[in-house]
């Protein structure tokens, strides 16, 4: 992996450091990023952006405590390789291409990924003073309808 | 030997500290008893508006300028009375550089060199070329902005131990100033550099600083570390209606026309935001630093 896959905005109100987290989820789920790949030093990651490299090493130790990294002894931080959850259903073909995509991640990582939408929906629906219960109906409608 | 005495001390001392800095110039307050301390290897970014006291704190805690009251220490020694010693540890850019106008470049960066133990010729070659000044220009006959660039050149080649740098953004177009960021971070992270950088441009700060600090009106409003600020504070919306509810502790609060209200708060010990920030109608905005910095020091 190249430390120009990531990007930085600093002045977003998110931390810099949630931010390459919050990259690498992505990168690792939408399969840019396979287990046992390389990532970039902390000084490759910090040189490239001119981030201080606590920021980058303050990152990399969180996506290794969340189990997306891990540390190889001599060699740097690794893609970590991820369980299995339950097979890929075999239905039609394409459900089988994205299975297989998906199939490194497990149900709470793939349901990781929408926590800052869930986020955004959560503070709408209070704004709106929504009761969670009729927001649930409508979502869960929606997520059928589609399947 | 004095260097090795130097190097075993660089642990435990802070490289800079300021007590209760007190200054005023022609009666009115520019600073008012500003305590501030910089842990060794980290990068602390001063904000501030124009004006705001930020060169008169830096030049009182490097001994330029002596304070009202209060005392600043530098690597343990008071301002001052800074020893040689300790002054070929430190680096500082001022905002407007004076000195050494009658030689050219290379030739003042040749003479200051040699008073630095660990100066690095190469590094100043090299980023003389890339910033593209011209080695053989009197300093006298370089743009204001060019005369900064050689001054960071500088104090980056000596290599030092504590680096001050006085709004250094301002001269530095955009790849310049990226390339002085990635150093000034770099040398932070690898050499243990101490730094502290002013600023009123929030970005740059927030890409290298570990710790920010406020300074507002002679006095800091905030010091703390960067992701911290960020993840600590936030704005909270209450409508007209829920102005009774508003938390008596905010770092800042404004009633709008319509009567609503915007406050500045901050997490509990257990993460928790004030309560009114459960009310229906309620409203939590995270805050990047130049918001943050907007909100309490309107």
């Amino acid at each position: 992996m190249d430390a120009s896959l990531l990007t930085v905005q600093p002045a977003a109100p998110e931390p810099i450091y949630r931010q390459i987290v919050e990259q690498l989820r992505r990168l690792i789920a939408g399969g840019q990023l396979v287990a046992g790949e390389l990532l970039p030093s902390v000084r490759e990651v910090a040189g490239f952006h001119a981030i201080n490299p606590m920021t980058v090493s303050r990152a990399y130790s969180l996506a290794e405590s969340e189990g997306l990294l891990e540390r190889l002894r001599g060699k740097g931080m690794v893609v970590a390789a991820t369980r299995r959850s339950g097979r890929p259903r075999l239905r039609g073909k394409g459900m089988v291409v994205a299975a297989t995509r998906r199939s490194g991640q497990t149900e709470s990582q793939r349901l990781a990924l929408l926590e800052p939408q869930l986020a955004a929906l959560a503070r709408h629906a209070g704004e709106l003073e929504l009761p969670a219960e009729a927001v649930l109906d409508r979502l869960g409608r929606l997520m059928r309808n589609r399947g | 030997m004095n260097a090795m005495l130097h190097e075993a001390n660089a642990v435990d001392v802070e490289p800079l500290v300021a007590r209760g800095l007190t200054h005023c110039y022609e009666g009115s307050n520019v600073l008012c008893g500003v305590d501030l301390a910089l842990e060794p290897g980290s990068v602390l970014g001063l904000i501030g508006r124009n004006g705001a006291g930020k060169s008169t704190l830096i030049r009182a805690m490097l001994g330029l300028l002596e304070p009202l009251s209060g005392v600043a220490f530098v690597f343990g020694e008071p301002a001052l009375k800074l020893s040689d010693a300790v002054k070929a540890r430190l680096a500082y850019v001022p905002q407007q550089p004076e000195a050494l106008a009658w030689l050219t470049a290379q030739q003042m960066l040749d003479y200051v060199g040699r008073f630095y133990p660990r100066w690095d010729a190469g590094f100043a070659r090299n980023t003389l070329e890339r910033w593209k000044i011209q080695p053989n220009k009197l300093l006298a006959k370089l743009s204001p902005g060019e005369r900064q660039r050689v001054d960071l050149i500088r104090a980056l080649a000596s290599q030092p131990e504590l680096l001050v740098l006085d709004e250094p953004a301002a001269a530095l177009d955009p790849v310049a100033r990226r390339e002085l960021l990635r150093e000034v971070a770099l040398r932070a992270g690898e050499s243990g550099t101490t730094v502290l950088f002013s600023s009123h441009i929030v970005s740059d700060l927030e890409r290298v600083a570990s710790q920010i600090a406020f300074l507002h009106q002679g006095r800091l409003l905030l010091h703390c570390g960067v992701d911290e600020a960020k993840e600590r504070y936030a704005r909270l919306w209450l409508p007209a209606t829920l102005g009774t509810a508003a938390p008596a502790q905010a770092l800042s609060r404004r009633r709008h026309d319509d009567g609503s209200l915007s406050l500045v708060v901050q997490r509990d010990a257990h993460d928790q935001w004030p309560e009114a920030a459960n009310l229906p109608g309620a409203r939590v905005d995270a805050l990047g630093l130049e918001d943050l910095f907007v909100e309490i020091a309107e």
